[in-house]
């Protein structure tokens, strides 16, 4: 496999995917019942999870499966939790930012943050929400 | 001859993966989707002989664009490609009509392995 095609690869469409996941956290924030922008993160945090697990990109594919799981929560809940979630989710995809230009200047993300991803699990484990009334 | 193949991926990195691993091993990528509905289109105009489909995907999950194609022509061998944690979805795909998966990252030997074993199959 010719990896420094898939890098390239990676790079182009993970920018991609970060900014369409930073337009809808702040859709999110004026609209927190934004379908398409809950479904846009949650596709967009599979994906990155997708391509970063091909290429050994650990702390990526843990921190994208968390924000993906934490998205799956506030799919069956229909809204995202303004004062739970969003700082989180904003928290996340800072982080995301960052190991991404970890891979773009020194060819590897820097490691991951426990704490971060514990926070994003939650008491509950990441499963899903119940709706709110 | 070589099996004519439809790859219905969001992401180009992994339809471009896909490729990779399967045209050295008898296969032909003639088409490529990057959504559902798309891949639906596709299949109606290329009529291909086997079709690898993600499950997470924008206008038209993967699931939807198996139920559709199966609708379409329920002969047609389609091979899920999912991640782990995926299970459910999977189930119902398989349910749907699709007659395999692959889990993501690829394995290579997986995945060829899976799309000869799907083309082999009866219906």
């Amino acid at each position: 496999m010719d990896l420094t095609k898939y890098r390239a690869l990676f790079l182009e469409e993970a920018t991609e995917h970060l900014a369409e996941m930073s337009h809808s956290l702040l859709v999110l924030e004026k609209d927190p019942e934004a379908g398409e922008a809950i479904e846009t993160l949650f596709r967009m945090a599979h994906s990155i999870k997708s391509m970063a697990a091909s290429l050994d990109y650990t702390s990526i594919t843990e921190l994208s499966h968390r924000l993906e799981d934490r998205m799956e929560g506030v799919r069956s809940a229909g809204r995202v939790d303004g004062s739970e979630d969003l700082p989180l989710l904003f928290r996340g995809l800072e982080t995301l930012e960052r190991m991404v230009a970890g891979v773009r200047d020194n060819g590897e993300p820097p490691p991951g943050d426990a704490e971060l991803l514990a926070a994003l699990e939650g008491a509950d484990g990441g499963a899903p929400k119940k709706v709110h009334p | 001859m070589k099996a004519r193949t439809l790859v219905a991926d969001d992401a180009s990195f992994m339809r471009e993966m896909i490729k990779e691993i399967v045209e050295p091993e008898g296969f032909e990528v003639i088409a490529e989707a990057g959504d559902g509905q798309d891949a639906v289109e596709m299949f109606k105009e290329h009529s291909p002989d086997i079709v690898t489909m993600d499950i997470v995907m924008p206008k038209k999950s993967g699931i939807e664009a198996v139920k559709n194609i199966i609708a379409l022509d329920p002969g047609a061998k389609i091979v899920m490609c999912s991640a782990l944690g995926q299970e459910a979805l999977v189930m119902e795909a398989l349910k749907a009509g699709a007659k395999d998966f692959i889990v993501k990252p690829f394995k290579p030997d997986a995945v060829v392995t899976t799309l000869r074993k799907a083309l082999d199959k009866q219906d």
